[in-house]
């Protein structure tokens, strides 16, 4: 019988050795899923991820500059052409000093992070085991799993993890859903699940990314101040769920400086289109009313 | 997703009191891309006939120029405008012409008949007319367009609450939908005047 490979999570257990017993059952007992009782595995996985179909639908942007990072996303879920929801969470607080984005299907991020992250992180060394029925809608699982391998990588070293370690966790996290589609980036570097890990100096991820990169490309220079930078991030997110379908909702702009992160603005994509293409009043060729003022 | 779904569309037809109301979305896409935010989709054929087209972009435009054809000839030879439950069958029969391949098109009618009744039908790409009393939907939002428009119904309604009516449907359908939206078109036709308004949407 197949088993998910989570010896990522597995290892924690080897810390908190000589720790009360109760804690160390709670975490040496390994999750895992049942798989499903079929000849054909892999089309059955292939048809799985097809009928949810995780289009990757969304904008996430982030880029470095002189004053620190910039992260920006939209808030829309989609399900084919179906809107889920106008208002997902996508940028994942980490920590006070790290934010990593989410691009994929309709995953509502924002309640999984609350249930589960915040409780978990408030008290000190208790962890919950939690069972998740998650596949393939894992999006908020990989979130909150690697919020905890983060939590106690900082636990378990006394120091706050690099934004190297996260990433490179983050990385192994997803190839376990190698082939799933499921992308994200822990600023500077970005990760997906085919393996890939890159490190640079701006990123956009999504089906909405073509788009951003065209305004954040055009626009960026490494000493902008905080305003503008917040501006371009704001304008890129903008030009993307203008264009792109599966983009919209609220864009969010956070700004990473050297004393954490700090939520600059959430605006209203559809209100920012008339601040940006302000409506004039059409000139009427024939008005009646006028010619009869005296 | 299928090819009614390549272009996105939203169309409504809706009637009221004396008069009718038809509306659609202004998006033309290419899938998920954003191509142009002032497409026609609504076509006057004559002052109290309308044809709303949705699905497939092309298809609409060459239907709509074939139609237009039809009813000019039809002009010219009983020196009289076609009535709307006879338009009704004129595309429905070019429809079902083409039944082993068709035009990837949803047809919205809506016209004022005999009388000045108002009249609306709606059909499926190979011209299964569907007659209603009240409105009829079309496109890809059509599932959110009925559950709007359901609710929001109301029998008998003036021209001005008509289009209030029918200008909230369209745009809260379209808010649920990514590939139809940026921005509505409204026609509310009575039999002395055609009023063609724009509606400011969310443009994402």
């Amino acid at each position: 019988m197949m088993k998910l490979d989570f010896s990522g999570l597995e290892s924690a257990s080897s810390h908190f050795h000589g720790v009360d017993s109760e804690l160390v059952e709670g975490l040496s007992r390994a999750p895992s899923f049942e798989i499903p009782n079929t000849t054909n595995f892999d089309g059955f996985q292939k048809e799985a991820i097809q009928m949810v179909k995780p289009a990757k639908g969304t904008t996430t942007l982030a880029f470095i500059f002189k004053e620190g990072v910039m992260v920006a996303a939209d808030s829309r879920a989609s399900m084919g052409g179906y809107i889920s929801s106008q208002s997902v969470k996508k940028i994942i607080e980490i920590n006070p000093y790290m934010l990593g984005t989410m691009a994929g299907g309709a995953a509502d991020c924002q309640f999984w992070h609350r249930n589960l992250g915040i409780k978990a992180l408030k008290k000190e060394c208790e962890i919950e085991y939690i069972n998740f029925l998650t596949y393939p809608m894992g999006e908020e699982f990989i979130g909150i799993s690697h919020m905890f391998r983060c939590r106690l990588h900082e636990l378990a070293n006394r120091r706050r993890i690099s934004v190297t370690g996260a990433s490179k966790l983050l990385a192994n996290i997803l190839y376990s859903y190698r082939g799933m589609g499921l992308v994200g980036t822990v600023l500077p570097y970005y990760v997906d699940s085919e393996g890939g890990r890159l490190k640079g100096n701006r990123f956009s991820v999504g089906s909405g990314s073509p788009y951003a990169y065209g305004v954040l490309d055009s626009g960026y220079h490494y000493d902008m101040s905080v305003e503008e930078a917040a501006e371009l991030a704001r304008r890129a997110i903008y030009q993307a769920t203008f264009r792109d379908g599966a983009s919209g909702g609220v864009a969010s702009v956070y700004h990473v400086g050297p004393n954490g992160w700090k939520k600059l603005s959430g605006d209203d994509v559809g209100e920012l289109y008339y601040k940006y293409n302000p409506i004039t009043p059409r000139m009427v060729e024939q008005e009646m009313a006028e010619a009869a003022e005296p | 997703m299928s090819i009614f779904e390549y272009n996105g569309s939203a169309l409504i037809a809706m009637v009221g009191k004396n008069c009718f109301a038809i509306a659609s979305d202004r998006r033309l896409g290419v899938q998920l891309q954003t191509i142009a935010t002032d497409f026609q989709r609504i076509y006057k054929i004559h002052d109290k006939v309308f044809l709303g087209l949705s699905g497939l972009g092309t298809d609409a435009q060459t239907l709509y120029q074939r139609l237009v054809f039809r009813h000019k000839l039809y002009q010219l030879r009983e020196e009289r405008d076609m009535k709307p439950e006879t338009f009704a069958s004129l595309v429905s029969a070019l429809l079902y012409e083409k039944r082993f391949g068709p035009y990837f098109c949803q047809p919205v009618i809506a016209g004022l008949g005999d009388e000045d009744k108002p009249f609306i039908c709606t059909m499926d790409s190979i011209g299964a007319k569907e007659l209603a009393k009240d409105f009829v939907v079309a496109g890809t939002a059509s599932e959110s367009l009925y559950g709007a428009c359901e609710a929001m119904f109301k029998p008998d309604m003036e021209p001005e609450e008509l289009f209030e009516i029918v200008s909230q449907a369209l745009l809260s359908s379209v808010d649920r939908d990514c590939l139809s939206g940026w921005g509505g078109h409204v026609y509310v036709v009575t039999p002395t005047e055609v009023r063609e308004r724009i509606l400011k949407g969310r443009m994402d």
